[in-house]
């Protein structure tokens, strides 16, 4: 698997890099009592997922991940923990005792389901990749394929980012009260 | 393909969603919660864009484009939801949310 | 003769029907007369099927059958009646005994409570009776037994508010069910054999069987006719069945019912005859019992009792008399004991009838001074018992006893014991007879005793005694061996005598001779010890034997130590170590488990999201092994 040429070395480090990378910020979100801090190791997280995303040809969903998730939606929710206040609060406190040990549990079944579904298949099915061409990944691709053969799917999103705005700004609006 | 084979990007993507679903679980803090939910789906986007590649098909990455674009709209109502939590004065604590009022 | 055999059969249960529906919509007397009737209407459908049979060349019988209810392949059953010389017998015994007797209940049940009930049951038991005996098939054979016991069950326990009475039906059922087990499981080797119910083919097969399968099978119907005759080791219910009305005692335990047994003997005798020692055993098992009967019934101080072991005494003499082969001989015994021993027995309940109830004894001397008919009759019925010429019990008693001379040395030996119950028949019988009827009336008599009218007892009590103390009489005149044998001749289709057990004259006359002055001997020494009032001799004194007579040689307490105690303690046992630990504890166990597990399944309602959300990936968890390992 592993060939001798330099190509190959420069991905496996950046892979290994980037995939620290990203194991570690997901286990920072969950971990740290500051939101504040999660928050900021989301926004790692979703940079290092980015980096694997160029390193499986997905150029422009690297791209969008950076500008609409890592650029948007973190925005939004660092400008709602500021307004929201400091909120400190202990991971493993709470709840009933069988509570965290069965979550521990379950989380980590389920982890160990799919390695253990994608270890089976490892050496088989997923050993050997197709070829893909250079326009694979490309945003001329990725648009032609959202007109062409995805089209109910691109018009679907839209309705349901429309709908998502109009019901955020309900949410957040001032109830209009009687004085 | 240069690099690790696909198995070891679904690795990746199968303890991102598990440490997400453990977040989930875990947290009482609504926004915590929130952003484990994050971890969970960005798990899910990684799988698709591996076996978008795996396969040469082109479907995974526009259903990861899709996943992220309904992550952004969830995100937006459940943020719109915390700060109304917060106006009213309650707790941020999904354990004592457990009846709205109001 | 088709259409005699269904009247004599159906009449007696459309009499119990009539009354049970009746209800007490009817008088109890019309109760009362309803039945005699049905009883009557049936003798005269026995009377018709004889003479029919009689006129008609098929001297070996006929079966009809009504209808075929069960019928697989070749392998046919239905409710067949047999009409036959040895049926025909027993159909106008049982018919024509029964009909005096229920019209002799008339008037002694006259005035209590219950009358219909038991005018019902006593229809009833003809019924069954006749259906044993008019069987035409195994299976009819049993059902008339099981019923026949049922119906002795409810007439010994008539008066339930009586707890003696109560026990002694449920002991006379359960030993009767102990024969009835052995009987069926004979039949049942039988049928597995012959995969036949009717009695022709069953027997015919009874010759290809091996020696242990047709010796047990013999058994088992040994221990049938010994349960359901009251012979030793199953005898100890009879004594105890005279709680039941005086009249029942008549005609279930001393006419009819607990001469099934031997019945059932002459019936399938070929397959005692392929079991020669089982037979044998038979007669054996009479000598005995007519040997111990007789012993017992010299202490006895319940009229009734002294009655009912004379009865177990002569069946002792019908199964001796069938087990050598002389199946003529034992029925014709059958006969002549149905006619004195039912006086007997009703002459015994005209006394306690005028006594109101009261049958010591001890306190009736002199009765015969007040009751001079009812003195006549007992006289007349005790004769014919002893066997003194020329009453019925001579003919019959005779000719059994040198029947069984004739079979080699094993004979002489039964014969021997025949001869000495001879003799006790004699003393026990007149030791009753002196004791109750002659001399002067004793206080308590002349207190108690209130005739019926200026008679000695209402008409419908009377004329059954009549009749029957004249065929007392004259009943055995229809066989004098071996000079005129009718009734051998008219049974030999179905019952021949086996050449073993036909005498000689001059056994005939040993016999004759020896059993006749052993009788009056016997009569004798009961006249000299009972019979002179003050000048009577002192009865010996044996204390320990007089005391195992009395407790009837221990035999129930022997059974109560073998059988019931066992038993008993086994049950509570049971209950104490199993039902209260085991079963009782296990029902509120399961109610507490229950409340903790239901208490323990709230707990998972925590009422909080996460817990939820948990039970999500939990399940999430689980579907994916399931796909895991069944994929």
């Amino acid at each position: 698997m592993i060939l001798a040429s330099a190509g190959n070395i420069l991905v496996w480090i950046v892979w290994v890099g980037a995939g620290f990378a990203c194991l570690a910020s997901g286990v920072a979100v969950v971990s740290f009592r500051n939101p504040f801090y999660s928050a900021l190791a989301l926004i790692g997280n979703l940079g290092s997922l980015a980096v694997l995303y160029l390193l499986l040809s997905a150029e422009f969903v690297a791209a969008a991940q950076v500008l609409v998730y890592a650029g948007a939606v973190m925005v939004m929710f660092l400008f709602v923990i500021a307004y929201i206040g400091p909120r400190m609060e202990t991971p493993w406190a709470g709840g009933p005792n069988w509570q965290s040990i069965a979550a521990v549990l379950a989380a980590g079944s389920i982890f160990l389901e799919i390695i253990v579904a994608v270890a089976l298949k490892a050496g088989g099915r997923l050993s050997h990749s197709d070829h893909v061409n250079a326009t694979f990944g490309t945003p001329g691709w990725i648009g032609r394929l959202f007109l062409t053969d995805h089209l109910l799917a691109f018009e679907i999103t839209s309705i349901v980012l429309l709908i998502a705005a109009v019901g955020g700004v309900i949410l957040g609006s001032h109830t209009k009260r009687a004085t | 393909m240069q690099g690790p084979g696909i198995a070891w990007y679904l690795g990746i993507s199968a303890f991102l969603f598990g440490t997400g679903a453990l977040g989930v679980l875990l947290r009482r803090n609504p926004i915590i919660v929130l952003l484990s939910l994050e971890i969970m789906l960005n798990g899910g986007n990684l799988a698709l864009i591996a076996f978008a590649r795996h396969a040469g098909n082109g479907a995974g990455q526009i259903f990861a484009l899709a996943v992220m674009a309904v992550a952004a709209s969830e995100v937006c109502v459940g943020l719109g939801l915390v700060v109304a939590i917060n106006r009213r004065r309650l707790a941020l604590d999904v354990d004592k949310l457990s009846e709205l009022r109001g | 003769m088709r259409d005699g055999a269904w009247l004599c059969l159906f009449a007696p249960l459309a009499g119990t029907i009539v009354i049970l529906l009746g209800g007490t919509r009817i008088p109890r007397a019309v109760a009362g007369w309803i039945s005699t009737a049905s009883v009557f209407v049936a003798f005269g459908g026995a009377t018709w099927a004889f003479f029919a049979l009689r006129a008609s060349n098929d001297r070996a019988g006929i079966t009809y059958t009504a209808w075929t209810w069960l019928q697989s392949g070749s392998f046919k059953v239905g409710l067949s009646v047999l009409v036959d010389p040895l049926s025909t017998m027993m159909m106008l015994i049982v018919a024509g005994i029964g009909g005096l007797i229920v019209l002799y209940s008339i008037g002694y049940m006259d005035g209590d409570d219950e009358e219909r009930r038991y005018f019902a049951y006593m229809s009833l038991f003809v019924f069954s009776m006749l259906l044993l005996v008019q069987g035409g098939n195994l299976l009819i054979l049993l059902a008339g037994w099981g019923l026949v016991g049922l119906s002795s069950y409810l007439l010994i326990g008539f008066w339930h508010d009586r707890p003696s009475a109560v026990a002694a039906a449920k002991k006379a059922f359960i030993m009767n069910a102990v024969g009835d087990a052995t009987m069926a499981l004979a039949f049942f080797v039988l049928i597995f054999h012959s995969h036949s119910l009717e009695f022709g083919t069953s027997f015919a097969t009874a010759a290809q069987l091996s020696p242990t399968a047709v010796n047990l099978v013999a058994l088992g119907l040994l221990g049938g006719a010994a349960a359901k005759s009251a012979q030793i080791p199953l005898h100890t219910w009879l004594p105890d069945a005279m709680e039941g009305p005086t009249p029942v005692s008549a005609l279930i335990h001393a006419a009819t019912m607990v001469t099934a047994g031997v019945y059932l003997i002459a019936r399938t005798h070929p397959i005692f005859e392929q079991a020669r020692t089982v037979e044998l055993v038979a007669a054996g098992m009479g000598a005995l019992t007519l040997l111990v009967a007789g012993l017992i019934a010299l202490v006895q101080t319940d009229i009734k009792r002294v009655i009912a072991y004379s009865t177990m005494s002569q069946i002792g003499y019908m199964f001796l008399g069938a087990g050598v082969g002389a199946y003529a001989s034992g029925m014709f015994h059958l006969m002549t004991h149905a006619f004195f021993k039912a006086l007997l027995f009703m002459a015994a309940g005209l006394v306690i009838h005028a006594l109101s109830g009261e049958q010591d004894i001890r306190k009736m001397r002199g009765i015969g001074a007040l009751m001079p008919w009812t003195k006549w009759a007992f006289l007349v019925g005790s004769l014919a018992l002893v066997g003194v010429p020329p009453f019925a019990g001579f003919f019959s008693k005779d000719a059994i006893i040198a029947a069984a001379l004739h079979d080699h040395w094993y004979g002489v030996i039964l014969a021997g014991a025949g001869l000495v119950g001879a003799f006790l028949t004699g003393v026990y019988t007149f030791r009753l007879y002196f004791l109750v009827f002659p001399g002067e009336p004793s206080a308590f008599v002349r207190e108690h005793h209130h005739a019926h009218h200026g008679q000695e007892g209402p008409l419908t009590m009377l004329v059954p005694v009549g009749v029957l103390a004249v065929l007392a009489v004259i009943g055995g005149w229809i066989q004098f061996s071996p000079f005129w044998h009718p009734l051998t001749n008219w049974l030999a289709p179905v019952a021949q005598t086996l050449g073993v057990a036909e005498p000689t004259n001059t056994q005939e006359a040993i016999a004759s001779v020896l059993a006749v002055l052993l009788g009056l001997a016997g009569i004798g020494v009961a006249y000299a010890l009972y019979g002179r009032g003050e000048a009577s001799l002192a009865v010996p004194r044996l204390p320990a034997v007089q005391r195992t007579l009395e407790h009837k040689l221990y035999f129930d307490e022997a059974y109560d130590a073998l059988f019931y105690r066992p038993a008993a303690a086994f049950a509570s046992w049971l209950r104490r170590d199993f039902e209260e630990p085991v079963i009782l504890a296990t029902g509120p166990d399961l109610g507490e488990g229950a409340l903790e597990l239901g208490q323990g399944a709230s707990r998972l309602q925590t009422g909080l999201l996460r817990t939820y959300v948990l039970f999500l990936g939990t399940g999430l968890a689980i579907v994916g092994v399931v796909f895991l390992v069944v994929r």
